[in-house]
């Protein structure tokens, strides 16, 4: 047996104006789950909301958020001090939540009369669509869904799974576009926080968007991208600089060589922010790492498949590999996140690919002096989301300024070709991002991503750095300019 | 007493689980109906979280009357034969309604439906999604249920059948807020699917309460066989608060083996024949009897190893049980599962014939909530059949209920009130009873049983029936009306059990000594009503 206290939201909409926090200290046999804390709960409190069936993970009845996260009470282990809320959506009483309208939103496949059975493969790619458990999880924490009128992760789920299944007599494509198939900035948060581990962004999303695309739907501003990487292997145009053109292959630390690894650049940091990838070389020079630049990479490719359109994708992956397989480099660092989850996630590659955040926190960083700051930190979508790395940038940023305060992380909007095709949107995103920063009260929102760096300047009454200009900073050193 | 509020229908369903929704979508077809459920509808009962299958004759080597003599026998003979001869005739067809409507049911590369074998079973007959055979099935019946005009109520619990005349016309149901809600309407379809909630260790889901069995008695429906309650051989031990949660069958169909602490394969000693793949009642009192003689493993089970098979067969055909038992930090690929009996499955339940009528005018039943199918032992697979194929039956036929004049019965709407408002005055907590109850049931009408315990039984739930149970304030009602439909279905359970002095099926009685088997049985069904309890004499 062993004690487990618990805090609970606790809010009834006819008698409180708004949810307080409960706190209770019950006794619990060991592998209690969150639902079994509940119910003993209610032995005591029999007022106590909150829902549950199953017990089994199978009826997507409980979901809660537990220290934050949404979870199904019924699957997770009770952890002492843990504090349990509603998820975010409507909240009926204590835990409950108006889950019926999202359901009811899902759209549903059409019966055919026609009894034939799909094909072995069919059922194959329809599969792992199929889970679903309908609990909701996903769109109590979508992103677009705050500021759009997006039908939510689920049903683009829901209407991938529709456009795989043969039985299907219509074509919904252009349903799922009103439904807002192009709103989703791709942050994956979705997917992390599915209790069936649904991966919606990539398996329904992004296929979905194929399938606007070969149907002559893609957004003209995803169009025009596209046609750029075609013809410069490049996603975004050229400035005064770049930085494959600015410096050499091969940078060599001040010291002794404690490691080498091969740089993915990434279009961003490569045309538009060259600063921060030479500020970042600057740190590796300081931290001992050598560091090779493949001058014949390029686009990662990350715009395409985001928006749909893969029809030349292989080329990029193939020249890209080659480029560092070649120089026989058996880590790839990246800095920009959108690249480093697509290497990761939709690469099939011969070397190791890993942010530079890892990288520095596993070869250690160099002496720093405080920067006088109050700084935040903004979690990347795809760091957090798309590669799970939200404990190596902290660490890194707490060494190096005075103080360091959280943020709720959410995404900017900046993802998934949102900015440039939707910009009202990402501008909504971007504008909660600022309500969320002045709340801080940090003089600095620090972040790694380049597109989220570019975005949330826009709409930030504070400064946003690159984690690797404030290491120059705390090196005593003065960022780049060019 | 808050307002009430009353709604009329043509057919009312009661609950949601895979029998009332396919009930539903039937009767759409014939005049307005209601679907309401205790849950967010789709999302309670049992139907969603079965794992393993569904039996039907897919297969040209296969034949219905096969599938009829494997069901007979695997209950013992106590099933009605022709409840039976119409489950295995029409199951096949209602795949095909649900492949039809979009279900996912894994297939061959021959583009049939894959098919597995199950327990007492002469051909592998059960069709299944993975292991979330069920969830499959719901979804697809939500997704066809969206495309009628049912009307649906999410979060009603009914308690109480309304009668005029003699005649079913409705129930009471009460939303969450402790609103009463009179549904009327000229046909009442019962499908709240089974009760082993009754008992300390269960499957079921919370609402497997038997809340379907109590109403109908109280109202005067007979009853047939509730002393049949299917123990499942394997469900989880650990952790504590988990035990009783479904480990399936399908385990034991993929191959998986059962040992006891001293690593014996048991099975050889009970049914050397068919081994794990044996019936239910005789596996699950092999697993027991090894227990309770001591080869039991640390947390009171015994070993289910699936570690010999393939990882990537049970990645593919197991992932659900995959998934649970990693969470509680066993991976099945490498290590045995812990597993004892547990609650599964009421074989008995409200008597239909074979249109799904009950007893009762403008009553009918369908799912887990009837009784005859099944006889004294359910097969693996035959339930999810059962909800499809008297599921439909129950829908178009309460669906050509003529339309009658129905006034609601005031007397009857004034008691159910006097009743609730009632329990704002009691004084026991229902969770406690709840509490006592599942234990009660456990030791004194489990998997064996004499006389002597099932009367011990009798007396402690008679006491328990006394007690005034007490909301705090109206959201209280519903655990106070599901506590005394539980106190109701765990004495017909007892009574049951004491009229049938023989083991038969799932019913064991130590204290009898019999020169007969199955086919022999001078005994029939055991027959519930409010007026009194007998069992049926066969002539010989
Ligand atoms: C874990 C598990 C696994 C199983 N696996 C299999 C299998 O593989 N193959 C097989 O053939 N069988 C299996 N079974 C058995 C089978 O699932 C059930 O017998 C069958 O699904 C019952 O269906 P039903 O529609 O009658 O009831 P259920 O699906 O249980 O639905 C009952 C409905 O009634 C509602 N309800 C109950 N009381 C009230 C009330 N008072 N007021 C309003 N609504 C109410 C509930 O909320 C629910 O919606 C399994 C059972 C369990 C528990
Ligand atoms: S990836 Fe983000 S924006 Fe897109 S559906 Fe998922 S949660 Fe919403
Ligand atoms: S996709 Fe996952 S998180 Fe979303 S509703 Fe389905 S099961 Fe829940
Ligand atoms: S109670 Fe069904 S998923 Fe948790």
């Amino acid at each position: 047996m062993m004690n487990i206290t618990v805090t609970i939201s606790r809010f009834n909409p006819d008698t409180d104006e708004e949810p307080r926090m409960e706190s209770w200290t019950v006794e619990m046999e060991e592998g209690a789950r969150v639902l079994h804390v509940l119910d003993k709960i209610h032995t005591l409190d029999p007022t106590l909301a909150y829902r549950s069936s199953c017990h089994a993970g199978q009826c997507g009845s409980c979901a809660v958020r537990v220290n934050g996260e949404p979870a199904l009470a019924c699957t997770k282990e009770a952890s002492d001090g843990m504090v349990i809320e509603p998820l975010n959506l409507p909240v009926i009483k204590d835990l409950m939540v108006d889950l019926v309208p999202g359901i009811n939103a899902i759209p549903r496949f059409h019966s055919s009369e026609c009894g034939t059975l799909p094909t072995l493969e069919d059922v194959s790619k329809i599969k792992p669509l199929r889970d679903c458990i309908e609990c909701l999880s996903c769109v109590s924490v979508c992103p677009a869904m705050r500021v759009t009128d997006f039908l939510g992760p689920t049903s683009m789920r829901s209407q991938m799974r529709i456009a795989l299944d043969p039985r299907e007599p219509g074509n919904r494509i252009r349903e799922a576009i009103t439904q807002g198939l192009f709103t989703c900035t791709s942050c994956n948060r979705c997917w992390r926080v599915c209790p069936k581990n649904i991966e919606t962004p990539g398996k329904a999303i992004e296929k979905l968007r194929e399938i606007a695309n070969r149907e002559g739907l893609t957004l003209p501003r995803h169009q025009e991208v596209a046609e750029l990487v075609r013809t410069t292997g490049r996603s975004v145009e050229s400035g005064k600089h770049t930085f494959l053109d600015l410096v050499d292959e091969v940078i060599e630390p001040y010291g002794e060589v404690k490691r080498e690894v091969g740089f993915f650049c990434g279009c961003m940091f490569n045309a538009r922010l060259p600063e921060r990838a030479m500020d970042m070389l600057e740190v590796m020079r300081h931290a001992g790492i050598r560091v090779i630049i493949p001058k014949t990479q390029v686009c990662c490719g990350s715009p395409l498949i985001r928006t749909g359109q893969t029809s030349f994708i292989d080329e990029l992956k193939d020249k890209n590999i080659r480029a560092f397989q070649e120089r026989g480099i058996t880590t790839v660092m990246t800095m920009c996140a959108g690249c480093g989850a697509t290497l990761k996630n939709d690469y099939d590659t011969p070397f190791e690919v890993k942010d530079v955040s890892e990288i520095l926190s596993e070869t250690g960083l160099p002496p720093l002096t405080k920067v006088p700051i109050t700084a935040t930190y903004h979690d990347p979508c795809h760091l957090k989301n798309g590669q799970q790395i939200t404990r190596e940038p902290r660490e890194i940023l707490v060494t190096a300024v005075d103080k360091f305060v959280e943020m709720p992380a959410y995404c900017c909007g900046s993802g998934g070709g949102v900015r440039s095709g939707m910009p009202d949107e990402a501008a909504a995103l971007g504008e909660l991002r600022r309500a969320e920063i002045n709340k801080t009260g940090a003089d600095v929102v620090v972040t790694i991503c380049p597109f989220c760096e570019y975005h949330i300047q826009e709409h930030s009454d504070r400064p946003v750095k690159n984690l690797m200009t404030v290491l120059v900073e705390a090196l005593g050193k003065k960022p780049t300019e060019l | 007493m808050q307002n009430q509020e009353f709604i009329r229908s043509h057919v009312l369903v009661i609950g949601s689980g895979g029998a009332g929704v396919r009930a539903a979508i039937e009767a759409s077809g014939s005049g307005t109906c209601v679907l309401l459920s205790r849950t967010i509808v789709g999302k309670g009962g049992c139907t969603i979280m079965a794992e393993g299958g569904f039996n039907a004759v897919m297969n040209e080597a296969d034949n219905v009357s096969d599938h009829f003599a494997d069901t007979m026998k695997g209950g013992a003979y106590l099933n009605d034969p022709e409840l039976v001869r119409v489950l295995t005739e029409e199951a096949p067809a209602r795949i095909n309604d649900l492949i039809a409507w979009g279900a996912v049911f894994d297939v061959t590369d021959s583009c049939t439906l894959c098919q597995r074998p199950f327990g007492g079973q002469c051909f592998p007959r059960t069709c299944y999604a993975g292991d979330r055979t069920g969830h499959e099935m719901m979804i697809t019946l939500m997704e066809r249920l969206s495309q009628t005009s049912v009307k649906v109520y999410h979060e009603i619990s009914v308690f109480d059948l309304i009668l005029s005349q003699g005649r079913v016309i409705g129930a009471f149901g009460l939303d969450r807020k402790g609103k009463l809600y009179v549904f009327i309407a000229d046909a009442t379809v019962i499908a709240t699917g089974g009760g082993t909630r009754v008992y300390d260790i269960s499957t079921n889901s919370t609402s497997g309460t038997g809340d379907g069995y109590a109403m109908a008695w109280r109202a005067g429906a007979e009853l047939i066989d509730m002393e049949q309650v299917q123990f499942h051989p394997t469900g989880a031990v650990y952790p504590w608060d988990a035990r009783g949660r479904l480990v399936t069958e399908a385990v034991r169909g993929e191959g998986g083996v059962l040992k006891n602490s001293l690593g014996e394969r048991f099975m050889e000693k009970y049914d050397p024949d068919r081994m794990e793949l044996s019936t239910r009642d005789v596996v699950a009192r092999a697993c027991a009897t090894e227990i309770q003689e001591g080869r039991g493993t640390p947390h009171g089970g015994v070993w289910l190893d699936v570690s010999h098979l393939p990882a990537k067969q049970i990645e593919e055909r197991l992932p659900v049980m995959l998934e649970q038992f990693l969470k509680y930090g066993v991976d099945i690929r490498t290590e045995p599962m812990e597993v004892a009996p547990t609650a599964h499955h009421i074989m008995g339940g409200l008597r239909i014939d074979p249109f799904c009528q009950t007893t009762l005018p403008g009553l009918y039943a369908c799912g887990e909530a009837a009784g005859g199918v099944h006889g004294a032992n359910r097969l693996g697979g035959n339930a999810l059949a059962e909800t499809q194929v008297f599921g439909k039956r129950a829908g178009s036929m309460a669906g050509t209920e003529p339309e009658h004049e129905i006034n609601s019965n005031q007397e009857q709407v004034d008691s159910a009130k006097m009743m609730l408002e009632g329990y704002l005055t009691g004084d026991v907590s229902p969770d406690m009873v709840k509490f006592d109850l599942q234990r009660i049931m456990w030791h004194g009408a489990g998997i064996f049983r004499t006389k002597k315990m099932l009367e011990e039984t009798r007396i402690a739930l008679d006491a328990l029936s006394r007690k005034k149970l007490k909301a705090v304030d109206p959201s209280g009602f519903i655990s106070c009306c599901t506590t005394r439909n539980m106190i109701d279905t765990a004495r017909l359970i007892v009574t049951g059990a004491l009229l049938r002095e023989e083991s038969r099926g799932a019913h064991v009685r130590t204290d009898v000594i019999q020169d007969w088997d199955n086919q022999s049985s001078p005994f029939g069904h055991t027959i519930l009503t409010r007026t009194g309890a007998t069992i049926e004499r066969r002539k010989a």
